[in-house]
């Protein structure tokens, strides 16, 4: 009994291979080889970062479509040197540029404290909807990581100051921490640009002074310098905020040497973690200190 | 029973979508747009048919005559996974368009529950060849049906003023329960 139940079983599995077999190289379809070798030379994480579903789809649009080569930030220059390689075309300057997310606020818990205590979902969306707290800036960073749980890369990470630091090795700019933030201080830019305003507040000088004093305050002693630089459209000033040009990144980190609130500089945001913990055990000896005395 | 009624009954009547709750999944997945709706019906019924012949014949010949009638569901299954294959080759080769619109649920009919339970029922039911074939058509039908008038409410929806809780998956739910409500009038129109 048993042996006849898997003897038919087998022998209805074959047959219906068999027709299988047949059918499939009957309707066998051709399909772009390139496709399938795109696909292999492709990461395969499926982020969506070129802005297709999936790796697939992108191999697909870039054999038959001809969509642009250099869409896919997870593998960065090496996959953009592969997939060039089996399409055949050379790569140009400007598509060797990594990506990198730059977050644009430096208000951290020293810099733009708030008194109170949020004890809502950790999520900056939520605080923001719930009561508007965690830091005072209502422009700013509300340091509760939504940012670092969108990434799929491990990539940015809160500091203990409550600000996200990238890591521009790990970063791949797929863009899921622009989408994430509900402020929008999240960008991505080239690695080799550096000279940022880190800020986005619009609050005019003496309140964005107020509530964080890293916060650009319009001074606009940033456009003088480029101005004496001979580069006047390299940095401008526009609702109380300081912004440089990133149509063609011509801004110089030496701008921002004379800026009072230090939110023009070069740090990009990538600070170490154990850098800022070292500036908090500083910064908590300094209150012992003061509570002592 | 005559044929007619046969094909009314699993139409209308005892419609597999609204009535008995089967095929549920691609009633949702694929009712956005009438064109990709018919051809999904369409393909359903396709295998539908097929399968109700090949199972038939499979059951009456191969497990009746050597008394293993319980293969029926592992055997019924290894018919419609091949048929489905099959189905897929043939609609790629034919027609990439609608193989991309229908995308993921075709490979599902294989999974479709309405498709098993077209087989399963006949069995069941002891229907003679010609019922079979009969019955399955008139399943396909139904569901072909069902999966239209929802595809065509549903592209209706999309310039309603629907409130915002509602929206989305919600209203579709409901309007497929509303559906069935009024599916349930035809009942007592043929017996069984």
């Amino acid at each position: 009994m048993v042996l006849i139940a898997a003897a038919m079983m087998g022998l209805i599995g074959l047959v219906f291979a068999l027709f299988l077999v047949t059918a499939n190289t009957r309707f066998a379809v051709e399909t772009d080889p390139r496709i399938a070798e795109l696909e292999d030379t492709l990461p395969g994480v499926n982020c969506g970062g070129c802005g297709y579903a999936s790796c697939a789809a992108y191999a697909e649009a870039v054999a038959q479509n001809g969509e642009k080569i250099d869409l896919c930030v997870v593998g960065g220059e090496e996959t953009t040197r592969d997939v060039a390689h089996v399409m055949g075309v050379k790569v140009s300057d400007e598509q060797k540029d990594k990506l990198v997310a730059v977050v644009f606020c430096q208000g951290d818990s020293e810099a733009s404290a708030f008194p109170g205590e949020y004890r809502g979902i950790p999520e900056c969306a939520a605080a923001i909807y719930s009561q508007d707290v965690a830091k005072r800036c209502k422009y700013g960073c509300v340091g509760l990581g939504s940012c670092v749980a969108a990434c799929p890369f491990d990539a940015i990470h809160m500091s203990p100051t409550g600000i996200p630091y990238v890591d521009a090795e790990k970063c791949t700019a797929c863009g899921n921490c622009v989408i994430a933030c509900p402020r929008d201080l999240i960008e991505l830019h080239p690695l080799k640009y550096d000279a940022f305003v880190y800020c986005k507040s619009l609050d005019p000088g003496p309140i964005a002074r107020k509530v964080c004093n890293k916060a650009c305050i319009a001074c606009n002693i940033c456009v003088k310098a480029a101005a004496a630089d001979d580069n006047p459209e390299a940095v401008s000033v526009t609702d109380n905020l300081a912004r440089v040009n990133t149509s063609n990144y011509s801004a110089k980190p030496e701008y921002g040497a004379k800026c009072p609130t230090e939110c023009y500089n070069s740090n990009r945001n990538l600070v170490k973690k154990d850098e800022a913990m070292a500036r908090i055990k500083a910064s908590r000896a300094s209150r012992a200190e003061a509570v002592e005395t | 029973m005559s044929l007619v009624v046969l094909i009314i009954s699993a139409a209308i009547v005892n419609n597999f979508v609204l009535t008995y709750f089967v095929g549920i999944c691609p009633f949702i997945g694929v009712s956005k747009k009438i064109d990709a709706a018919l051809s999904m019906g369409i393909a359903v019924t396709f295998v539908m048919t097929i399968t109700a012949i090949v199972t038939w014949i499979i059951n009456r010949f191969i497990l009746i005559q050597l008394g293993l009638p319980f293969l029926e569901y592992v055997s019924y299954i290894v018919v419609i996974a091949s048929l489905v294959q099959f189905v897929e080759m043939f609609i790629r080769k034919t027609s990439p368009a609608l193989y991309k619109t229908l995308g993921i649920f075709l490979p599902l009919i294989t999974t479709n529950c309405a498709i098993l339970f077209v087989a399963l029922l006949h069995t069941m039911r002891g229907y003679g060849f010609i019922e079979s074939v009969v019955f399955g058509i008139g399943a396909g039908v139904g569901f072909t049906l069902a999966i239209v008038i929802m595809a065509g409410i549903r592209e209706q929806l999309e310039t309603a003023d629907i409130p915002k809780p509602f929206q989305g998956a919600a209203i579709t739910l409901i309007v497929a329960g509303i559906l069935a409500l009024a599916f349930m009038g035809f009942s007592g129109l043929v017996a069984a």
